[in-house]
């Protein structure tokens, strides 16, 4: 009984089973997919300083930020003294881009505007690849 | 020769890499499943920020999560600030970030931040970085959405709005 005979009808399904069982479990952790991130990177301007208000260069971008009247937690855009949409920043911040991707652009929040709205507008500046965004808080 | 004797060398090893694979398999899992944060936290797309790889974050990163609502869904005014798993006070994310900043230099800040949250809080955050030293603050967004049901209110689904484009 050295070795089993080859016709053996009794086969071993364990080690198939195993390997099933594995790959079951590979199969389940690697289908669940996660969100894919993206960092959008922002300064902030030195607090009691004041002076930043008189350095502001006359191409400085501003785009202000407000909360919505209504309570649909949008929050609201403000850019050229103008209310806008996101689309029509869009259109505006490509134009800006045009002429330049250095222009610095300063983004003034209202304390009870929505988080939504900053990253909205940060990330239409990205889109546009204007990266010097400065955040200031009204 | 019925039986193999005792001291055979040549072990059988197969049933023992079996058992290491799944326990390789199993801290993958519970590791993964451990280094997901806050669930309350839906933060807001971004598809044109930087890809952010987790893995590629310097480790002397500094990660504060802001939260809209408290761990039951309910919504709290002031916020929910929290760094790893517990939960923090601007003041003390100011003394961390001077400690730290007095011993490393410079670090990055990522904050992880509700879509809803007031920027009030986030401007908090923001002071008590700034006061200490760290004039770059990186937001979190969402690139790529795989997870998030759709039809979040006030949050157009990507599929549809790459549909739009």
């Amino acid at each position: 009984m050295a070795r089993k005979p080859q016709e053996n009808p009794a086969l071993d399904m364990t080690p198939m089973i195993d390997v099933v069982f594995e790959l079951i479990i590979f199969f389940v952790v690697t289908i669940k997919q996660e969100d894919l991130f993206s960092q959008l990177n922002a300064n902030r301007p030195a607090p009691a300083t004041g002076k930043s208000e008189s350095s502001e260069s006359d191409t400085t971008v501003t785009i202000a930020i407000g909360a919505s009247g209504d309570r649909s937690a949008n929050g609201v855009l403000v850019y050229n003294s103008r209310e806008i949409t996101r689309k029509e920043l869009d259109a505006n911040l490509r134009d800006v881009a045009r002429t330049s991707t250095k222009t610095p652009i300063i983004v003034r929040c209202a304390g009870n505007s929505p988080h939504k709205a900053l990253v909205d507008v940060l990330d239409i500046c990205y889109k546009h690849k204007l990266f010097s965004v400065s955040i200031f808080t009204m | 020769m019925a039986r193999k004797s005792q001291e055979n060398p040549a072990l059988d090893m197969t049933p023992m890499i079996d058992v290491v694979f799944e326990l390789i398999i199993f801290f993958v899992v519970t590791l993964t499943e451990a280094q997901r944060k806050d669930e309350t936290i839906e933060l807001e797309d971004g598809q044109h920020g930087i890809v952010l790889v987790p893995e590629n974050l310097p480790p002397t990163h500094m990660q504060i999560d802001i939260a809209s609502r408290d761990k039951d869904g309910r919504p709290l005014k002031k916020g929910r600030i929290s760094m790893g798993d517990r939960e923090i006070t601007p003041d003390e994310i100011g003394r961390r970030v001077k400690e730290k900043y007095r011993k490393i230099g410079e670090f990055p800040i990522l904050i992880r931040a509700d879509y809803d949250v007031k920027h009030e809080v986030v401007a908090r955050v923001m002071n008590a970085c700034t006061e200490n030293g760290i004039w770059k603050i990186s937001f979190m967004a969402v690139a790529e959405d795989k997870t998030s049901k759709p039809g979040r209110p006030g949050r157009p689904h990507l599929s549809r709005v790459r549909k739009a484009r």
